[in-house]
């Protein structure tokens, strides 16, 4: 299980467990771990949702270190 | 007039010039229908003039070249009459069907001055070059390629190409900057010509740019808008179609109300028309995602819930169940016990009384076997006693017989008896005598007979032979 993972890996993965626990794949002794972990998940999916991390000087410095190389 | 110097006829620059200007003019005197490619423009916005370079070529190489002037009263009614009927303005790198005269100027030498532009055969110019940029992409098989990349999963960082202060940019950012929803957009602008002549290489070059920090961003977004139909003819250029189609990563556009489509957008990996529709677009990405993930939420509250409580009720019932199976197994069981311990009972006073039969029966047996036993034991016992009373009888008898001839021989022996037949007894000193030895001449003997004693001497002995 990947503990740290991307917002598409994470989707995949909430996916998943719904889809398992809405078939009833999953027994009650995993519920409690696998409800924690889509929680986990969905917290991640959200703050994907409503935060961004990139940074417009970072991406400026980059450009401008590409032309230098030029 | 020519001077003599040296005797030769020298002519001033102005008198050559003016010369041929003459001269043309005699030569051309009306103006004529001409095609030609317009290689630049020159529009100075100053003067309102134009200076558009003619050129005529083959296989791509230039064969003929003339300057040519179009006057700013021209210029301003030709590019309207464009731009209503192609909708977008006069444009350079395309073939145009010109009327023009030859005019010479000793300043500025020979031109055409282009007085009329046919729009329809431009149009169709047009048209023939988004054709050409369309079959040229097919044939090299990049048509789709844009088309065909994954689209990412949530499109939250994007490289915009656009103008600034256009219209189009400005609604694009109110919408996905005031999303009711929260969702937050990283987008940074590469400002870009989006109409006319420099369009084409002004794009290419922010594409360029873009391409340098793809890593940053999920997609590239080309926003133009407010502009009307105008100006659209550079998105049909084969080298920014191509640079669209090849891009690594997706291109969106929303670049206007065009009635027909340009080859951009066909290659771009969605058209969204105009901006508003681009950015709804991206925010329905957004939902798309945000969907599940809220529908997950839900579900996993209710769905969870409903879980443990069906489990709990399921646990319920199982211990109901149980209690009330222990409970039959129970009362089957202490009934079974009773039930068991009644027939016991029972068969054990039933075993008891047989037992008590077959004891009865033996000592019934045992009894009855031994009368006959002793019953025949006893007769045996009668039979022996008379043989052995018969055998005693017998044997008595028959000792008896001897007996009396014992006690008769005995009493025929007895010293009276042989007295009487005529024997005697002589003894000497009371002693019986056998043997003549045993006395002597003139000795006393006494001879007991029958009925007394004879007393005599010995006179002789006579020893028998």
């Amino acid at each position: 299980m990947n503990d740290n993972p991307n917002y598409a890996e994470a989707f995949e993965e909430l996916q998943q467990i719904v889809s398992e626990i809405e078939e009833g794949h999953i027994s009650v002794d995993e519920l409690s771990e696998k409800v924690k972990r889509a929680a986990l998940l969905i917290k991640i999916c959200k703050a994907k949702l409503t935060s961004t991390e990139e940074d417009v000087n970072k991406i400026l410095k980059d450009l401008d270190s590409t032309e230098t190389e030029e | 007039m020519p001077e003599i110097v040296d005797e030769k006829r020298v002519f001033s620059l102005l008198e050559v010039t003016t010369s041929i200007q003459k001269t043309l003019a005699i030569r051309y005197t009306s103006s004529f229908w001409v095609k030609a490619e317009m290689n630049k423009l020159n529009h100075y916005p100053q003067s309102g003039h134009c200076y558009p370079d003619l050129v005529e070529k083959t296989e791509g190489k230039v064969i003929a070249q003339l300057k040519s002037t179009l006057w700013k009263d021209d210029f301003n009614r030709i590019n309207q009459n464009f731009l209503n009927l192609v909708k977008s303005p006069l444009k350079e790198g395309i073939k145009i069907l010109f009327c023009a005269r030859i005019t010479f100027d000793p300043m500025h030498g020979l031109a055409l001055r282009i007085t009329e532009i046919d729009p329809v055969f431009s149009l169709g110019e047009l048209e023939r070059e988004k054709q050409e940029s369309i079959a040229m992409l097919k044939s090299q098989g990049i048509f789709n390629r844009n088309k065909s990349l994954t689209f990412p999963l949530l499109p939250r960082r994007m490289a915009v190409i656009s103008v600034q202060t256009s219209k189009g940019y400005a609604d694009f950012l109110k919408m996905i900057e005031g999303n009711p929803w929260g969702y937050k957009f990283f987008h940074l602008l590469f400002p870009s010509l989006l109409q006319g002549d420099k369009a084409v290489e002004s794009i290419c070059y922010q594409l360029e740019q873009i391409r340098k920090v793809v890593s940053h961003f999920d997609v590239v977004a080309i926003i133009r808008g407010g502009g009307g139909e105008v100006g659209l003819s550079c998105f049909n250029n084969y080298a920014l179609s191509k640079e669209i189609a090849l891009f690594p990563i997706p291109v969106i556009t929303g670049i206007g109300h065009a009635t027909n489509e340009t080859v951009v957008e066909m290659v771009a990996y969605r058209n969204a028309i105009t901006p508003t529709e681009l950015a709804d677009y991206l925010l329905q990405e957004f939902h798309n995602f945000s969907q599940p993930v809220e529908r997950a939420e839900e579900m996993l509250v209710g769905k969870v819930k409903r879980i443990v409580t069906d489990e709990r009720q399921h646990l319920q019932h199982l211990v109901r169940y149980f209690r009330s199976v222990t409970d039959n197994v129970l009362i089957r069981s202490n009934h079974d016990i009773r039930q068991q311990a009644r027939d016991l009972f029972k068969q054990s006073a039933l075993n008891l009384l047989r037992q008590k039969q077959a004891h009865s029966s033996v000592v019934y047996k045992v009894r009855s076997m031994a009368l006959t036993l002793c019953n025949a034991r006893r007769q045996d016992l009668g039979q022996t006693l008379f043989m052995i009373r018969k055998d005693l009888t017998s044997f008595l008898k028959q000792d008896g017989n001897q007996l009396a001839n014992v006690v008769k021989t005995i009493a025929n022996m007895h010293p009276e008896n042989v007295l009487k037949r005529g024997y005697s007894i002589t003894r000497k000193n009371g002693k019986a005598i056998t043997r003549v030895d045993e006395v002597s001449p003139a000795d006393k003997l006494e001879t007991i007979v029958t009925d007394g004693v004879v007393i005599t001497e010995v006179q002789t002995i006579i020893k028998s032979s």
